[in-house]
């Protein structure tokens, strides 16, 4: 895919008459929703197709554009050709972590009309030490077969206690972890529990059932200063280590990400919010670095982040930007 | 008589000579003490860590929708202050930094934009400036507005990205 040209071929688009009007109304600035195909002819595995959300961090009150711009997601996701088996959201539905935040989320999730299956992120988590959002979604840790794949999700955004010696409210703690690049809290992971957990889950599986594991953050040691890490990564793929196909898909990043370390092969998903610039690291996949958002454009960078499995086991993660991949609000606005 | 007065102007003009000397001395100042350098030194941190805070949105005026600078500019990454003044497409001319601070507190921020020459503005300017210490100054440039910052000033735990493909392990 040539992504020069679809930049500029939209860009063009922008010039058109009447489009600023919808510039202006848009959904937001960075979509990101991301399908897997998974197919093992021959295998126990039957061909199938799931879709991921992530990193909404509504605020709270009424008519908020990140509302508007999960709403959207969540059509994009019910309008998909092939629908998807299910849909994973990756964590972050609320940016302060707060009762109505979450409960905003849920009612906009209600609206998928396929199953929904959760992982908190930071940003639900530090109110109440995901009381509220344990009360809405269920279990932070589980596990499911489906078509022969072995989904795995986990909570890896659990920090050491910061907040009682420093004798923090919860809303103190909770600011605490909101920034990216803060200092409080620290590097976080899953912990000992869930690590002793994971063990036992995957103990009686063969080496060629595929895992897909879903956490918030990468398991893979990207840039500890944003936490776009999990500090027991290692530990997890040691864990996985005796899998062939080990797939790990998670949010946090807010940008498309890929990598591969041993046999784990790493997927980052934009998020329905805002878009992060990459950290000053090299990635080892250029192409799969999307361009930052222009912040003069609100629908630069929206876009799908599409990811299919073959047969052989390669994995091609592909950013469709800009004009292919508006979301249904806004083509229905370009038609107009 | 006369031989005192000419003894007297013998010694009065290298004396004004001298004097004239030393006050074209006098006139520059003497170099920065470290008592000086501290002092100003001093002056700018506190505003960086006064844009620090604003970056982080201490200043509600600035935002309508809770959003502030640091949700898309962790660590004043893509804010690139050392590429401006530079041609911004939405406003169709080459704007200062401080003007495409402006857009992102009018537009995606839903706020009251600030006055360039503020104390809130300069304190902004100075903490994103300060993060980007060292990298080349290219006015006019969109070129460079994806490239990143290794932070080494600032608040924050240690950056020690191992890299990709490995890690601690």
């Amino acid at each position: 895919m040539d992504h020069k040209k679809d930049r500029r071929e939209f860009l063009q688009l922008t010039g058109k008459a009447g489009l600023s009007t919808i510039v202006g109304s848009a959904a937001g600035i960075n979509l990101g929703v991301f399908d897997l195909a998974h197919a093992q002819p021959g295998k126990k595995v039957s061909p199938f197709r799931f879709a991921m959300i992530t990193d909404s961090h509504l605020y709270s009150g009424e008519d908020h554009k990140f509302d508007r711009q999960l709403e959207d997601a969540v059509e994009q996701v019910n309008n998909m050709e092939v629908k998807p088996d299910f849909v994973l959201y990756g964590g972050d539905i609320a940016q302060n972590g707060t009762e109505d935040q979450l409960a905003k989320g849920k009612k906009i999730l209600s609206k998928l009309d396929t199953k929904l299956v959760l992982i908190p992120g930071e940003h639900d988590w530090y109110v109440d030490m995901g009381g509220a959002w344990k009360g809405m979604f269920g279990q932070d840790t589980w596990s499911f077969d489906h078509k022969g794949v072995h989904f795995i999700g986990m909570n890896s955004i659990l920090v050491p206690d910061f907040w009682t010696a420093k004798q923090m409210s919860p809303r103190e703690r909770m600011a605490a972890m909101e920034m990216l690049e803060g200092p409080i809290g620290g590097l976080w992971g899953v912990g000992e529990k869930q690590l002793e957990w994971l063990k036992k889950d995957v103990a009686k599986l063969s080496p060629d059932t595929p895992i897909v594991t879903f956490t918030h953050s990468p398991l893979w040691d990207y840039y500890p200063r944003w936490n776009f890490q999990t500090v027991d990564g290692p530990q997890i793929r040691e864990i996985l280590s005796k899998f062939e196909n080990f797939t790990s898909i998670h949010g946090h990043v807010h940008q498309t990400l890929y990598n591969k370390v041993g046999n784990m092969t790493s997927i980052g998903a934009m998020s329905t919010s805002w878009p992060w610039p990459y950290p000053p690291v090299k990635l080892a996949y250029p192409g799969s670095q999307m361009n930052r958002a222009d912040p003069g454009n609100e629908v630069d960078g929206m876009g799908t982040l599409s990811v299919s499995v073959k047969a052989g086991g390669d994995k091609l993660a592909e950013y469709q930007p800009f004009a292919e991949s508006l979301t249904p609000f806004l083509k229905k606005g370009l038609k107009a | 008589m006369k031989a005192t007065f000419k003894r007297t102007l013998a010694i009065a003009i290298p004396a004004a000579i001298t004097a004239a000397l030393a006050s074209g001395a006098a006139q520059a100042r003497d170099p920065f003490d470290k008592e000086a350098l501290d002092k100003q030194n001093a002056q700018l941190l506190e505003l960086v860590e006064l844009g620090y805070n604003l970056w982080h949105g201490s200043n509600p005026e600035m935002s309508s929708n809770g959003l502030a600078c640091g949700n898309c500019h962790p660590d004043a990454g893509a804010s690139n202050p050392q590429t401006f003044p530079k041609y911004i497409q939405n406003m169709n001319r080459v704007v200062q930094w401080g003007e495409m601070v402006n857009w992102c507190v009018q537009n995606p921020q839903a706020g009251k934009a600030l006055a360039l020459e503020s104390k809130d503005m300069t304190a902004m300017y100075a903490y994103a400036m300060n993060l980007h210490r060292g990298l080349p100054i290219q006015p006019g440039l969109a070129a460079q507005q994806t490239k990143p910052i290794p932070v080494k000033y600032g608040k924050g735990f240690p950056s020690k990205p191992s890299g990709i493909g490995f890690d601690t392990k």
